[in-house]
């Protein structure tokens, strides 16, 4: 009997994977000829080349399809059009693809602009690690297979090893070194994201426990820590570049005062750019990066497929293209992109695991392992926007 | 008195023939200016009125502005946005003046000097604005000098000129831009002013300063005017140059309407168009004021 079970298990679970071939291979039939209009922003000269250099030429040798990269200042912009266009009825929308993370996924999937769960269905899900929260999760939204993974960004600091031999890495030790090195340091002012994203790390310095800021915030929790937060950066303003009354507007500006002097250290959102930024003579030859020892917040940016898309097959099959080895490892080169893979090396062969590993990611760039073990998530983003206005209230008008 | 009927009526048909066929060469850049200038605005202001489909916000409402007006930040952001554009309008307006007559004295000689000054006017706002960032910020090129040089100890030493609580590099840029612009101007009036005046006026003993003030002056009073308008209104609106040049905090009006617009909450949007419109409306505001004034002068009274 238990046997029969088994066996009638294993056909159905056999049934059940070569339904979902065939639904891949009518989805491959359908794309045929399709055209995807990914939105994307096109403030990323990095990004951009990668996805008309490398992704559309390939996805036309494939499976001849054509993708067509349009470039927008804000993808908010995209988001407030489907808005417009669910409330208009419109079924066949222009956009097929678009790069999204954080609030605009969070908007997406309250006003249910979104086609439906398709990211599980992709064949190439088999290189993510279904158990990461970093993929699971999208600043504290659940992702739910709306939006499928390509890429991942992890803060770092960037230092100049000549100048700044031993960098504090202790975010205690760090803000010492700003008290005994006045007039040496500023972040970009939030709401500027990267600015944002070095306030969070010092809230969950003195939030301490921070497992819980994705989901099921502690409100109370949370204020206090909140007004701990703002005490902190109020004291610490006389320290800061100009004593705090101005502040860079962003990480370009930040980076721009590092090379010349003006100030110790800059940050980034992206772990690569420091070394393109040196390779291509923007920043001092001695430019390095490194983490705080609690780690630093990391967010996966992903694709994700709005309710009116035309090309439907076609987008899945891009989706599923970019999260292929060949794609990661291409979008991971620092001669191309330098973005962190966002997939699993546990699920990879050895050969492709060795390739990743070996990849030359320039002077700067701390290990795509390193990083990823000191990975920590980015709170819901509730959180992110009270900071910052927060931030705005309680210690730039103070 | 028959004929003069026909005539009169003839009149009136040629000059509506007149009319359409200027109004029909207007057209297409009429068409361009109302469909997508005010297209836009209309579509803003929709959007400002709280009229933003498939999010639950569909009536329309004052809430928007409202909240713009009570804002902590907009009267302190309005304020310095009027002290920008009026302190470098003015400083403008004096150079430029001065530049113009100047000019108009030399040109005869100096023929090329007229070209000289229409570079200025190709090179865009933002272009400046990097130029003054890296010729006046502390580690800037005339920092570097005044070090080398040794008029001071360390680059550090250079006085504060950007992101200074004054704007003083948000004014440099608008003055610097607008002098060549305004003189232009000028000039184009200067020039083609019937110089027998001039004589009459020397002959009747007038000195520098009263033939400037009754002949000059009254002569280039319409395009002056209009220029300082533009001028104003250009400066206030303007977006990148502060957003650039100035402090984090306040920040000027065009600067705030764009941080409220490009808030994370897709829901703020309104409130950023709101506060561009109102912007909008101090413009009109100062142009009606100044068409006003103009009109005033020309028929003869001088508001000065």
């Amino acid at each position: 009997m238990r046997i029969l079970l088994i066996h009638l298990w294993v056909i159905c679970l056999l049934g059940g994977a070569a339904h979902a071939q065939s639904g891949w291979t009518d989805i491959e039939k359908q794309a045929k000829g399709q055209t995807v209009n990914w939105f994307m922003w096109g403030g990323f000269p990095a990004a951009n080349a990668y996805v008309n250099g490398y992704v559309a030429p390939e996805m036309k040798d494939r499976y001849d399809i054509e993708v067509r990269q349009i470039p927008v200042q804000d993808i908010a912009e995209v988001v407030s059009k489907l808005l417009i266009e669910k409330q208009a009825g419109i079924e066949r929308g222009e956009v097929d693809l678009m790069w999204i993370n954080g609030e605009n996924f969070r908007t997406c999937k309250t006003y249910n602009l979104l086609y439906g769960p398709f990211a599980q269905k992709l064949p190439n899900r088999k290189y993510i690690d279904p158990n990461d929260s970093a993929v699971r999760f999208d600043f504290g939204e659940p992702v739910g297979g709306l939006e499928s993974p390509w890429g991942s960004a992890q803060f770092v600091m960037i230092y100049d090893s000549l100048r700044t031999p031993q960098p504090p890495s202790s975010i205690d030790a760090f803000l010492t070194w700003i008290r005994e090195h006045q007039n040496r340091f500023t972040y970009p002012a939030p709401p500027d994201f990267t600015g944002s994203v070095f306030i969070r790390h010092l809230f969950y310095h003195v939030a301490g426990v921070r497992q819980n800021w994705q989901q099921d915030v502690d409100q109370a929790a949370f204020e206090r820590a909140e007004s701990r937060l703002y005490e902190l950066l109020r004291g610490l303003k006389p320290f800061l570049w100009r004593q705090g009354r101005t502040y860079p507007e962003s990480p370009q500006k930040l980076m721009q005062m590092f090379a010349d002097g003006q100030v110790d250290f800059a940050m980034s959102y992206h772990p690569a750019d420091a070394s393109r930024m040196m390779r291509d003579g923007l920043l001092p030859p001695g430019t390095r990066s490194f983490l705080f020892e609690i780690g630093t917040i990391a967010n996966t940016h992903f694709v994700a497929i709005p309710f009116n898309a035309r090309a439907k097959a076609a987008a899945m099959l891009v989706a599923n293209f970019l999260l292929s080895p060949e794609a990661q490892l291409r979008k991971a080169d620092i001669e191309v992109w330098g973005d962190l893979p966002v997939v699993d090396f546990d699920s990879l062969s050895a050969s492709w695991r060795k390739r990743f590993t070996g990849l030359n990611r320039g002077k700067a760039t701390l290990s795509a392992e390193r990083l990823k073990q000191n990975q920590l998530p980015e709170p819901a983003s509730d959180i992110l926007i009270q900071l910052e206005k927060g931030w705005e209230r309680e210690v730039l008008r103070k | 008195m028959k004929r003069f009927a026909e005539t009169s009526s003839d009149l009136v048909r040629s000059n509506l023939a007149w009319r359409g066929r200027t109004l029909l060469l207007l057209l297409p850049s009429l068409l361009i200016v109302v469909g997508l200038f005010g297209g836009g605005l209309i579509l803003g202001l929709m959007q400002a009125a709280g009229y933003f489909p498939g999010s639950g916000a569909e009536s329309f409402t004052l809430e928007h502005f409202k909240n713009v007006f009570i804002h902590p930040d907009f009267f302190s952001s309005l304020l310095l946005t009027f002290y920008v554009s009026a302190t470098s309008t003015l400083l403008a307006v004096v150079f430029s003046l001065i530049s113009a007559l100047l000019v108009m004295s030399m040109l005869r000689r100096f023929n090329w000097l007229h070209l000289v000054m229409q570079i200025p006017l190709v090179v865009p706002h933002l272009l400046i604005a990097t130029a003054i960032l890296f010729l006046l910020s502390p580690t800037g090129f005339l920092s570097r000098l005044a070090h080398a040089l040794q008029l001071i100890e360390s680059p550090a030493g250079f006085p504060v000129l950007i992101h200074d609580p004054w704007l003083l590099g948000v004014i440099l840029v608008y003055v610097w831009k607008e002098i060549p612009f305004l003189t232009l101007m000028l000039l184009s009036v200067l020039l083609n002013l019937d110089t027998r005046l001039l004589q009459v006026g020397k002959t009747l003993k007038a000195n520098r300063w009263q033939r400037f003030r009754f002949i000059i002056f009254p002569s280039i009073f319409p395009s002056l005017s209009a220029g300082t308008l533009i001028v104003f209104a250009y400066s206030f609106g303007a977006f990148e140059v502060p957003y650039l040049l100035g402090q984090t905090y306040p920040m000027t009006l065009p600067v705030w309407a764009y941080r409220q617009y490009s808030d994370i909450d897709l829901m703020s949007r309104p409130e950023g168009i709101a506060a561009g419109l109102v912007i909008a409306l101090v413009i009109l505001l100062f142009v009606f004021i100044a068409y006003a004034l103009v009109k005033k002068s020309a028929s003869g009274r001088l508001p000065i």
